[in-house]
């Protein structure tokens, strides 16, 4: 008899007292964000998909010279060097494995030539292992931008590990 | 003190010492000794740039600076001798500021572009700007910038041999480069031009860097200066992983160390690895660029057997059936001695070992022997050229030695380290060196005296010497006199077309040196007659005593020669070989033994059926080509294994692939008797196998396996190998009566044959690098030779013998300078062995011009 009178006093009393936090959220400005039609703003320092510069002229920037893959902690970019009918030296393959990628930047810290940036994007899900691994074509922008777009990039990077500008 | 006191016990007795101290430590060294090596022999480490072992010092680079009390200046290390009584600091304030200077101005034209470079990650100048150079520059102005000649390019890349490329933005002016060319290799196609900020290192005018030892210059760049084409631009070095091993293609055994990446299996280039026993650190590009063969896509795939006169790919299962069954059909015929084997004697032991094995106790045959290059061998065991050929001998014996006589060799491409231990000799301790040849060879640069014989007049050369010496009175004749001929040194000056006074001066040089060298190469191992030239080498050794203070020895030529022969794959090994071995296998067989000439010829003759030939290709490389042929294709059954297709797998019933020497550990014997090994680097590449396991196969499927496992193949010859001692000349002058030399008129010119400089054997070829060095087969006279049979360089030759002919283009000579021609062996394009007949002593061609 004691029970049923405790579940009455709960269903009449303490289940409206719940419903009202419910609907007291239904006139608040919600938490989650509607992605992905809508997009939380980044971080300035926010480290994504990689891309591979060009010069101005179009040619590439990587020299393959084999600096990125030796700083990066997780072994993630493999490649393999080529010379050019000009005797240039240029990446004949260079790949990052996005699932090894631990996206530190070590690699663009460490590039010499100003090739390789970690870019914004972190939308690139697929549904193979092979798809994580992006080929040079899939990482070289399609379009040489100006110098001083990712110049900016570089200094910052230097002014975080304290290395003065000198060019 | 202790250090003191510790170093001049290993100072040998008498040597004049002078002792000072470095770094606060005591030291002393030998007079003489610079203050850098005191200092290493501290273990004190002072950097440097252009000071290198082997070379002697010269002081340009200045990192080497040590501050010296007593004294204003810093001084270079490298350059200057410790005194009594030096107290050197290495490490001092003074000192830091010193390199830190020089480190700059070294960078002050230095263009940095480590990215590109290929030295990246193993430069000297890297590694000593991090460790002693500033972080900033404190020039304003334009690096100087070399671009002559490489208007255009990007990187100023200067190609100045077929595998040599020169940066001379790089170049930190250090001279190595052209110190050791000049010195070490007595090469002059690299230069230094111009003064002060434009001095450049270059090839020299209208040369290219293209000598048989050029990728040394490369290894001992200090900077990316000089880099070569087969690792450019390949891997980082960071990523490889090396083997040690050692080459393959010559009898010193030279140590290499190849660096190779697991991941893509394969080998990107091979470096020296310094043993001063036996190669100095340098290496002959034909070492350096050889790995090339283990990786050429040209490469045997999968056993290949003949069906319906047509070579077809087929399995392992089904090439060793067949091997089975023909092999017991051919046994079946005729009973067991019908089977010859020949195998190459740049195999390891263990491949030569169970060969010689499956050979002599599967099969039951005497018929064994690993000299196929060569001409009427001589069927008597035990005679004067196989003990002649086996002498003990120490390459670094040679440093020392004051008299060197090279005698019918060309050493630069039979024994390219042998050469340079010559040159060395020459440099440090004066040694005098005789050039004995019949033609003049690139190794008389350093001779004090030169000496052309008559082609085909070894012994009487070998003779003349005995009897100048006897005449003289520097030595006893004995009966020595009754037993050879001619009968006085003039005689065989003059038949030999020397002047006596020259013959009589390297006898008493002989005679009166403090330790003698004598080598002899090819043009006596070849040699129809070389048990005459072997047993008048052997009176003259008797005759001055020279293995009492000295060595004498006819060299082998190949990686494993002189193991093949310890091993005993000769038909009729020495007595004690060849009890050692009945006692391991407990049996012997019976049938008479054939040499590789006894083999051909009862092939023709229909008498051996079945030949199985590992690793080697006698049509190309047996001197009577179409003799070789026409004997391998009257065979029953030919089974051939190696890395390539050739013309003698082209003959075969079944081929097999055989593994290169990158791909499996193995033991090789050099010419010295040491003991090599040689480390797997690679997996065996599609589906060969390694030599050992093919004998194993094949044993197996006949179903007698030859061994449980390896190590008791090991073992097997490693107690061969103890129980073999040098065999000692017999205690008596040998009989030397030199033939009469046969002359044709119509055919006037004698030829020569012997392997490119930049190649060994007939694998070489499939080298790129090495091919393109030199890529097909030549006509190498003298100027006025083709100046008489109206030859320009580069013109085609019509090469005739009596027995074949072959179209060649025409080099004349830089050395050649009587009426002699040379044509290397190691092209299957043109086979220049189709001249040659087997039972000539000398081949003898004319020649005329092609006109079209
Ligand atoms: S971001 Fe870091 S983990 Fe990813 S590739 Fe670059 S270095 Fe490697
Ligand atoms: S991206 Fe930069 S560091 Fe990486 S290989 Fe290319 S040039 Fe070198
Ligand atoms: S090319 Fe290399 S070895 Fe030669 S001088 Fe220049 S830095 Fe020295
Ligand atoms: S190493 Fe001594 S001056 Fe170069």
């Amino acid at each position: 008899m004691k029970e049923i009178l405790k579940a009455l006093v709960d269903v009449i009393w303490k289940m409206p007292q719940g419903l009202l936090v419910t609907f007291k959220h239904m006139f608040k400005k919600p938490i989650t964000l509607d992605y992905p039609k809508k997009k939380e703003p980044m971080a300035p320092r926010f480290k994504g998909l990689h891309y591979l510069e060009r010069y101005e002229d179009g040619s590439e920037r990587c020299v393959c010279c084999g600096l990125c893959a030796a700083a990066c902690p997780a072994d993630a970019v493999y490649m393999e060097p080529d010379e050019n009918e000009n005797g240039e030296r240029l990446a004949k393959v260079y790949e990052i494995n996005m699932l090894r990628c631990i996206f530190c930047g070590f690699c663009e810290e460490a590039c010499p030539e100003e090739a390789i940036f970690l870019g914004r994007e972190y939308e690139f899900a697929t549904d193979s292992r092979e798809g994580f691994i992006y080929s040079k074509d899939q990482l070289l922008v399609p379009h040489p931008r100006k110098e001083s777009a990712f110049k900016r990039t570089i200094r910052r990077i230097r002014k975080i590990y304290g290395v003065e500008e000198s060019r | 003190m202790a250090d003191a006191v510790e170093n001049k016990k290993n100072i040998a007795e008498g040597v004049p010492t002078v002792t000072l101290t470095i770094d606060g430590r005591e030291t002393t060294v030998p007079k003489g000794t610079t203050v850098l090596m005191a200092a290493r022999g501290l273990g004190i480490h002072i950097p440097t740039f252009c000071w290198h072992p082997k070379l002697k010092p010269m002081g340009s680079c200045r990192m080497c600076y040590v501050e010296i009390e007593k004294m204003p200046k810093l001084q270079v290390s490298c350059a200057l001798e410790a005194m009594d009584g030096m107290v050197v600091l290495t490490d001092s304030d003074l000192v830091k500021r010193g390199r830190r200077a020089i480190i700059e101005f070294i960078l002050m034209n230095h263009p940095l572009d480590c990215p590109t470079c290929d030295k990246g990650g193993e430069c000297d100048l890297q590694d000593q700007t991090f460790a002693h150079g500033v972080d900033d520059s404190r020039f304003d102005f334009q690096k100087y910038r070399f671009t002559e000649g490489t208007e255009g390019s990007t990187f100023d890349d200067l190609r100045i041999g077929p595998e040599i490329v020169l940066n001379r933005n790089r170049c930190i002016l250090c001279y190595k480069c052209v110190r050791a060319n000049k010195e070490a290799f007595g090469e002059y196609d690299l230069g230094a031009y111009e003064r002060g900020n434009i001095m450049e290192i270059h090839r020299a005018p209208g040369r290219q860097v293209d000598n048989p030892f050029s990728g040394n210059l490369v290894e001992i760049c200090p900077v990316g200066a000089l880099t070569n084409t087969d690792w450019r631009y390949k891997i980082r070095v960071w990523l490889t992983q090396t083997t040690s091993s050692i080459c393959p293609f010559s009898s010193s055994g030279v140590n290499t160390l190849l660096y190779k990446d697991d991941h893509q299996q394969k080998i990107f280039r091979t470096t020296s690895r310094p043993n001063d026993d036996i190669d100095d650190g340098w290496l002959a590009d034909v070492t350096r660029y050889g790995y090339q063969i283990a990786t050429s896509p040209d490469r045997l795939q999968t056993p290949l057997i003949k069906k319906d006169g047509q070579q077809v790919p087929a399995t392992w299962k089904e090439a060793l059936e067949i091997i089975n069954k023909r092999l017991n059909e051919i046994k079946d015929k005729k009973g067991r001695v019908c089977i010859g084997g020949i195998v190459s004697p740049s195999l390891d032991n263990a491949t030569l070992h169970s060969f010689s094995k499956l050979i002599r106790v599967t099969l039951g045959s005497n018929n064994i022997d690993y000299r196929t290059q060569y001409r009427m061998l001589p069927k008597e065991p035990e005679n004067v050229y196989d003990a002649m050929s086996a002498r003990s001998f120490k390459i670094s014996d040679i440093d020392d030695s004051d008299v060197i006589v090279a005698f019918g060799s060309d050493l630069v491409k039979e024994h390219p380290n042998e050469y340079l231990r010559i040159r060395k000799a020459c440099n440090f301790h004066s040694a005098s060196v005789y050039s004995v040849n019949p033609y003049r060879v690139k190794s008389a640069d350093v001779a004090r005296r030169e000496m052309i014989y008559k082609v085909g007049t070894e012994e009487v050369f070998l003779n003349g010497l005995c009897l100048a010496a006897i005449e003289a009175g520097m030595a006893e004749g004995g009966d020595l006199k009754e037993k050879i001929s001619p009968s006085t040194a003039a005689e065989a000056a003059a038949i030999c077309g020397v002047d006596a006074e020259h013959l009589k001066e390297l006898a008493a040089a002989m005679a009166n040196g403090r330790k003698v060298t004598f080598i002899a190469g090819e043009l006596v191992s070849r040699s129809r007659e070389r048990l005459c030239i072997s047993s008048a080498l052997a009176n003259l050794t008797r005759l001055l005593g020279l293995e009492n203070k000295g060595q004498v020895s006819i060299l082998p030529h190949y990686a494993n020669s002189f193991g093949a022969g310890k091993l005993g794959l000769l038909p009729q090994p020495p007595e004690g070989i060849r009890n050692a071995l009945t006692e391991l296998w407990g049996a012997w067989p019976e049938a008479e033994p054939l040499t590789t000439d006894g083999m051909l010829i009862n092939m023709k003759k229909e008498e051996v059926n079945g030949c199985i030939a590992l690793g080697c290709n006698p049509v190309m490389l047996y001197p009577d080509r179409e003799f070789a042929r026409e004997s391998l294709e009257k065979l029953d059954f030919l089974l051939v294994a190696d890395l390539y297709e050739t013309e003698t797998t082209g003959l075969a019933d079944v081929v097999l692939p055989l593994a290169s020497w990158a791909e499996y550990d193995g033991r090789y014997i050099n010419l010295e008797g040491r003991v090599q090994r040689a480390n797997r680097a690679l997996k065996p590449r599609f589906e060969s196998k390694p030599g050992y396991e093919i004998v194993e196969a094949i044993a197996e499927q006949i179903g007698d396996k030859l061994y449980e496992s390896s190590d008791q193949c090991e073992q097997e010859i490693s107690r061969l190998v103890e129980s073999s001692n040098v065999q000692p000349l017999p205690d008596k002058y040998f009989d030397v009566r030199p033939a009469e030399e046969e002359s044709d008129e119509e055919y006037p010119i004698a030829l020569f044959v012997g392997d490119d400089p930049h190649h060994s054997g007939h694998l070489t070829e499939k080298a790129n690098s090495l091919f393109n060095f030199c890529g097909e087969a030549y006509i190498e006279m003298s100027s006025e030779l083709a100046k008489k049979l109206d030859l320009k360089e580069g013109d085609s030759a019509r090469v005739e013998s009596k027995v074949g002919k072959i179209i060649v283009p025409v080099r004349i000579s830089t050395t050649i300078n009587n009426d002699v021609v040379f044509i290397p062996r190691n092209f299957s394009s043109t086979t220049v062995t189709a001249l040659l007949m087997r039972k000539k002593r000398t081949d003898r061609v004319k020649i005329s011009k092609v006109v079209n």
